[in-house]
């Protein structure tokens, strides 16, 4: 029986896609930790700053590469997600910016920096519950 | 819309692997067809039909049809 080269691809790729993400997330709290030490002149802090982004420019192309090489359910399931995940963001941010003109928010819990994080986990959960119905587990 | 997949792959002695493998898609989205959670695409459709050699209306029928 011959393989499935798309299929097969997709599955070598999601290691390498797990590890890059792994690194990236580290990067992003490596670079946290060097902004939150003040005596840093902040040329160097800046420079901090930027160091996650060819790490999550990588991921992102890794990311649209492997999209590539998904079949039509599997994209399918991605791109609906994604389409509950964005509309849920927007409303958190509209909400949190509506909220900040009448409360002081906390600058460590709810700040804009923390959304990128609340929709990596929405965009999980809400792949989680596509893949439920269109019966796809994990393997 | 309902299909006849399953039984199909069955008469050939075919797995859902092997199914998947002759279609190029994983096995989950032809266990997704075959339960009819997802209706494929129409060249998925076309790939279909060339694998089990028959034609489209003698594989897929419309909800409740024939």
């Amino acid at each position: 029986m011959e393989t499935t080269p798309g299929v097969g691809v997709a599955r070598s790729s999601w290691s390498r896609l797990v590890t890059l993400g792994a690194v990236s997330i580290l990067t992003y709290f490596g670079a946290r930790l060097v902004l939150e030490v003040e005596s840093i002149p902040t040329a160097w802090r800046v420079v901090a700053a930027l160091v996650p982004v060819p790490f999550f420019s990588w991921l992102l192309y890794e990311i649209i590469r492997g999209s590539r090489q998904l079949d039509e359910l599997q994209r399918r399931i991605h791109l609906e997600a994604l389409a509950v995940a964005s509309p849920v963001c927007l409303t958190i941010l509209m909400t949190l910016g509506l909220l900040e003109l009448v409360i002081p928010l906390n600058r460590n819990d709810w700040s804009y920096r923390h959304v990128w994080q609340m929709q990596g986990v929405i965009y999980i959960a809400s792949l989680y519950l596509t893949q439920r119905r269109y019966g796809v587990t994990c393997e | 819309m309902t299909n006849r997949i399953r039984l199909l792959r069955a008469d050939r002695d075919w797995t859902q692997e092997d199914l998947a493998a002759r279609l190029g898609v994983s096995r989950q989205t032809v266990n997704a067809i075959e339960t009819g959670r997802y209706d494929p695409s129409l060249p998925l459709a076309f790939k279909i039909s060339q694998v089990f050699r028959l034609r489209i209306d003698e594989i897929f029928s419309p909800n409740g049809g024939k």
